[in-house]
């Protein structure tokens, strides 16, 4: 019979991609869709505490950034080991409209080490059900390390 | 070409430069984390995991650095509607600091530039916002570019 786990003991830990396997020039990863619904948009205004405008159809701007961040765990490669969320830009190119199909396409656009983990700038694109790009940015992230053996 | 459709009144000719909105406070709660990470799917131990979080520089879960940012939008769209809430153009923005369960947070928000667009019709206006917690640190800051529409005529 198996001993039980030690009280206290960590549960096993998820595999996650650490600074050191995130490799420049790999081709973008690209996330499966999301259809952006009513229901996405009343949970964010009601927990943002935004107004939800007169305009029928209108998604939050910030939401489809929100949901890329779920949507980038989604895709055949463990998650980035990520420490911290350091800062991005963004930019808006389009509208979005409830009923429209949202995916994300990400690539690396440079990796910097540092002496606790490494810094990570990640292109990412928000593109609707016609490829189109709808906002895109880059983010800086903190990312662990593998613990040394 | 861009289409906004207009959601709020004010124009381009009403906003002044170097005005300044303070916005009400709001204490974030472990219910606002747990539901933005339903929302987004960002489960992230960071934000979703006690007992791994005591053993991390935080000590404990932290709020999702996109959460503090939809939650300012709403603070600040309680100090100036109108402003805030028009069409993003874009966004540069900074996380300080973590925004732990019980802090308090409230923005600061001022009008630091307007300038025409290139659309016919259209300016942008520039808002430089700060994230303050309850012991006035900065947890998080950045500005906002929107699209504002011109008096027309």
């Amino acid at each position: 019979m198996a001993s039980a786990a030690a009280p206290g003991a960590a549960p096993s830990a998820e595999r996650r991609c650490y600074f050191e396997d995130v490799v420049l020039g790999a081709p973008p990863l690209e996330t499966p869709g999301l259809t952006l619904t009513p229901a996405h948009a009343a949970l964010f205004n009601g927990l943002a505490g935004v107004s939800a405008g007169d305009e029928p159809g209108r998604v939050p701007d910030l939401l489809p950034l929100c949901l890329s961040s779920g949507l980038g765990w989604r895709v055949p490669q463990p998650a980035l080991a990520v420490l911290a969320f350091m800062g991005f830009e963004w930019k808006f190119h389009g509208p979005l409209r409830i009923g429209d199909t949202i995916r994300s396409r990400s690539r690396t656009a440079a990796k910097r080490s540092m002496r606790e983990g490494g810094v990570i700038f990640e292109d990412r694109e928000i593109l609707n059900q016609r490829g189109e790009v709808v906002q895109s940015g880059r983010l800086t992230l903190l990312v662990a390390k593998r613990e040394a053996p | 070409m861009l289409s906004y459709a207009a959601v709020t009144t004010i124009r381009f000719d009403d906003i002044k430069v170097g005005e300044e909105f303070v916005s009400p406070g709001r204490t974030v709660s472990e219910t606002d984390i747990v539901l933005f990470a339903g929302l987004s799917g960002d489960y992230n131990v960071l934000h979703t995991d006690a007992e791994h979080m005591k053993s991390s520089q935080f000590g404990e879960r932290i709020a999702h650095g996109l959460l503090g940012l939809a939650i300012s939008q709403g603070l600040a769209g309680r100090a100036v509607a109108d402003l805030v809430e028009l069409p993003f153009a874009g966004l540069s923005w900074k996380f300080r600091g973590p925004i732990k369960i019980g802090d308090t947070i409230h923005v600061v928000a001022r009008v630091t530039d307007k300038r025409e667009a290139d659309q016919p019709g259209w300016g942008t206006v520039t808002i430089e916002r700060r994230v303050l917690n309850q012991r006035g640190e900065v947890v998080q800051e950045g500005e906002t570019r929107h699209m504002v529409e011109r008096r027309v005529g």
